[in-house]
């Protein structure tokens, strides 16, 4: 029998947000066998949990939408997997809500393509003006090439066909100026947001150093279905669980 | 999150985790991090190396709790900063900082120190500069208590200007004392001064100042000289296991440490009497913690920190007098909770490996073996008296349950080692292959790591010169030429960095000009290849005026007034240096709980003898 999947919806808040993503992971396991969760495990020698984690966080960034998919070998309810949880989390990482998924859900590893973020630069960071126009520029723009240094090789990619929405919003810390990011993330590809910002920067002719500081928040993950973003959350539903 | 206490660095330490690797290091927030009440005796316990293997250091874990355990006291960590986060330290101004609270390391009432090995000393007055206390304890007039422990404190001489006290042996009982100590100055308003004294009139508490140390003209010491009323001699202590089950609460880390693992130690102490050894002589006598009581911790900490894996460990796992009981259980636990049990220093001999082969571990994984030595005849000088078929019956009985990897270990340079020896290193390794072979199955990957043996302060070698560079270097040539082969994988260790470790082993306190040399001059993390500069330790003895070869390469005398004198860990001197005369002519010595005393001197002073358990409860 296929197994179940306990998906939990996390927040990573705090100093836990310098927690890279392999270290999530590890967290994560190490929590769910605390918290005495029936977990199923693979390979015959040296058994592993199966789980399945939303895509990489970068370090340093907030979320409340992290998501994992635990494979369980047996029905627990998910509200008091929720609290078994809830006591085995390091501080910074809290539990948002668990459901329980049909065995045929797609876990979230091979779901999610889309992440929306909240960017909020320091008060000094430029003109609310210049970031505007900044903004109507990228977006009227039909390439937007930016290099990616990775640790193997450096590539020219472009992010456009990747930021699916960019809106300058104000009223966040102070009186800075913010945005709101809707960005391919996952399956299709991963635009980061602070590439996109980088790429305004100069637009707008702000210095990088004024913008290192932004404070960068994870508020969504999504499934792309046309121009809908479905919570991966409230995929399946109908069908029931057990 | 920030800001919550005065003396919060966090909002300056924040900017700086983006540019540095793997910030988790200075979180301070993991899972079974203690909460940290405020206000009261506060003291910061350090590890002079990265976190990762800070982390892993049972030995901090077991006091951290013990302090925080103790009504009115707290306490916290820290590791040396990386050297990228040290270079952003000094940039921005800031201190070195405690993880659970982010405060200036020099704002606690002790900060404890340990010392694990000598090749983390320029890290240890790295950790003090970065902290902005004085590194010369005789120019401080206020901060913390600096102390040092851990097994460095064996001789710790190299050091003793740089630390106000050094708790020698085991930690558990002395730290308690010292903490109620320092709660009980502050009450009534003592000065640092009168804290010092007082502290070091406390068992096991060895104040260096307490002592001078007269040279005469050839550079040997004349004497070392109790002021103050100090005593002769400074004894270290020692605690039974079973009343200190400890660590109840281990801190997981974010990211994978050397030691990711549940580790229970099933006894301390060794009564086997390799003479090399420094840990089988400085932790005696043997002492076992209950079945019942290893079997109480690893269930507790199973679901306390979600490991996978637990060590029972000790020097000698197998020794442990209920080994098969004690095994059983825990696999019990570890089927239940899918957990792996493993034991660490498995001797070579059938009954070990039978039974290490039990385990459920499944066939996987390698199995580790430390022959020492490539003959049975260097092998009764060290006196670790395994026979050839002894090693071949491990391997066979590791590769028939499905061990695809043998790590072996070697020394190079041990007393009276010839060429010979150690061609015979390479031999032996292709003799057991050969042995697989005619048992009919493919042969493992022998990984082959080779060390330099540096002799130590209270072992039957502490007399013994060491091994010249230009030897040590030749013998390397050696096994390299007699070691080339498919699925043999050769590696040894820095041989200059093990003559900079011999040379502060058995150092005194002159060597202290060198150490602050070489950390002047840019030295860290000496125990890591990449950063290690031989370069910078030999300026740093030739700017100190030091003749290294007066240390290292020099054939002590049998009497000779050495550097740790007035360090006792309870061995009798005549009982090591019969050791070492029995080593030059090829005798062992027998494991004394076989009946025969050897007159360690151990037992005899204490009263204590062996704690065993299954002669307890038989």
């Amino acid at each position: 029998m296929e197994p179940l999947r306990l998906r939990v919806q996390l927040a990573k808040r705090g100093k836990a947000r310098y927690v890279s993503h392999v270290e999530f992971s590890r967290t994560l396991v190490m929590a769910a066998r605390r918290a005495g969760l029936p977990l199923q495990y693979a390979g015959k020698y040296r058994p592993r949990m199966r789980i399945s984690l939303s895509p990489p966080l970068p370090i340093g960034v907030t979320s409340e939408c992290e998501l994992v998919d635990y494979f369980l070998e047996q029905y627990v309810s998910p509200a008091e997997a929720k609290v078994a949880l809830e006591k085995s989390l390091p501080a910074g990482i809290d539990v948002v809500r668990c459901r329980l998924m049909g065995s045929s859900a797609k876990p979230v590893g091979k779901l999610i393509d889309t992440a929306a973020y909240r960017v909020e630069l320091p008060p000094d960071a430029g003109l609310e003006g210049d970031w505007r126009k900044a903004v109507e520029v990228f977006l009227g723009m039909e390439v937007v090439s930016m290099e990616r240094v990775q640790p193997r090789r450096t590539r020219v990619v472009d992010l456009r066909p990747g930021v699916h929405r960019l809106e300058v919003e104000l009223g966040g810390r102070g009186e800075g100026v913010g945005f709101l990011m809707v960005l391919d993330d996952g399956t299709r590809g991963t635009v980061k947001p602070l590439e996109v910002l980088k790429v305004l920067a100069g637009l707008a002719g702000v210095p990088e150093d004024s913008f290192q500081k932004a404070r960068v928040h994870r508020e969504g993950l999504f499934v792309r279905r046309g121009e809908r973003l479905v919570s991966p959350l409230e995929l399946g539903k109908g069908k029931p669980a057990v | 999150m920030s800001g919550r206490s005065s003396g919060d660095l966090w909002e300056r330490i924040e900017p700086l985790l983006l540019r540095v690797e793997r910030p988790s290091r200075y979180l301070g927030c993991e899972w079974n991090a203690p909460g940290i009440a405020q206000g009261c005796t506060s003291v910061v316990l350090a590890y002079p190396d990265v976190y990762e293997i800070g982390i892993s250091n049972l030995g901090l874990a077991i006091l951290q709790e013990v302090v925080n355990d103790i009504e009115g006291a707290s306490c916290e960590r820290v590791y040396s900063p990386w050297i990228d986060m040290e270079r952003e330290m000094r940039a921005e101004g800031i201190p070195l900082f405690s993880l659970e609270t982010h405060r200036a390391v020099s704002t606690y009432d002790i900060f404890g120190i340990s010392i694990p090995h000598e090749l983390t000393y320029t890290n240890i007055i790295n950790l003090l500069d970065l902290a902005g206390i004085p590194v010369h304890a005789s120019d401080r007039e206020e901060g913390p208590l600096v102390i040092g422990g851990g097994c460095g404190t064996a001789n710790p001489e190299p050091l003793a200007s740089f630390f106000d006290l050094f708790v020698l042996g085991e930690g558990e009982e002395s730290l308690g004392s010292l903490v109620e100590l320092v709660s009980r100055g502050k009450s009534q308003g003592w000065s640092r001064q009168k804290l010092l004294c007082e502290a070091g009139r406390l068992p096991g508490v060895y104040r260096p100042s307490d002592y001078e140390v007269d040279y005469s003209d050839d550079g040997l010491i004349e004497g070392i000289r109790p002021i103050d009323g100090a005593p002769e001699r400074v004894r270290k202590r020692e605690v039974d296991l079973e009343d200190w089950p400890y660590p109840r609460h281990p801190i997981v880390p974010f990211c994978e440490a050397v030691h990711d693992r549940i580790n229970v130690e099933i006894f301390r102490g060794c009564t086997r009497g390799c003479r090399f050894c420094q840990a089988g002589m400085i932790y005696r006598p043997v002492r076992e913690r209950s079945v019942d009581s290893v079997v109480a911790m690893v269930e507790s900490l199973a679901g306390r920190t979600g490991h996978e894996e637990v060590a029972l460990s000790s020097l000698s796992s197998t020794d442990y007098t209920m080994i098969e009981d004690v095994t059983k259980k825990v696999s019990a636990i570890c089927g239940q909770r899918r957990m792996i049990l493993s034991l660490p220093s498995l001797r070579m001999d059938g009954f070990s490996v039978e039974i290490a082969s039990g385990l459920e571990l499944g066939g996987r994984g390698s199995f580790t073996f430390a022959p020492e030595a490539g003959t049975e005849r260097l092998r009764r000088v060290i006196n670790k008296p395994i026979s050839e078929k002894d090693i071949i019956d491990a391997v066979l009985c590791a590769t028939r349950t499905g061990r695809r990897r043998i790590k072996l270990y070697f020394m190079i340079g041990l007393p009276t080692e010839t060429d010979e020896d150690v061609e015979e290193i390479g031999r032996l390794v292709f003799r057991v292959r050969d042995a697989v072979r005619s048992d009919g199955m493919a042969p493992p990957t022998f990984n082959v790591s080779v060390s330099t043996f540096v002799p130590k302060p209270h072992t039957p070698f502490q007399w013994i010169r060491q091994e010249t560079l230009e030897s040590i270097e030749r013998r390397q040539g050696i096994l390299q030429a007699n070691l080339r082969a498919r699925g043999i994988n050769l590696s040894w260790h820095d041989s200059r960095a093990s003559t900079v470790e011999s040379l502060l082993a058995r150092g005194d306190r002159r060597l202290a000009a060198v150490v602050e040399n070489a950390w002047s001059s840019g030295s860290r993390f000496d125990s890591w290849s990449e950063h290690f500069d031989y370069a910078c330790w030999e300026k740093a003895c030739e700017d100190a005026g030091t003749d290294p070869v007066f240390y290292l390469y020099r054939e002590r005398e049998r009497d000779e007034v050495f550097p740790w004198e007035h360090l006792d860990f309870g061995l009798d001197r005549d009982f090591l240096f019969k050791e070492y005369q029995d080593a030059l002519e090829g005798k062992t010595s027998p494991d004394c709980r076989g009946g025969q005393c050897l007159e360690c001197g151990v037992c005899d002073e204490q009263g204590s003898g062996l704690a065993l358990e299954g002669i307890w409860s038989s």
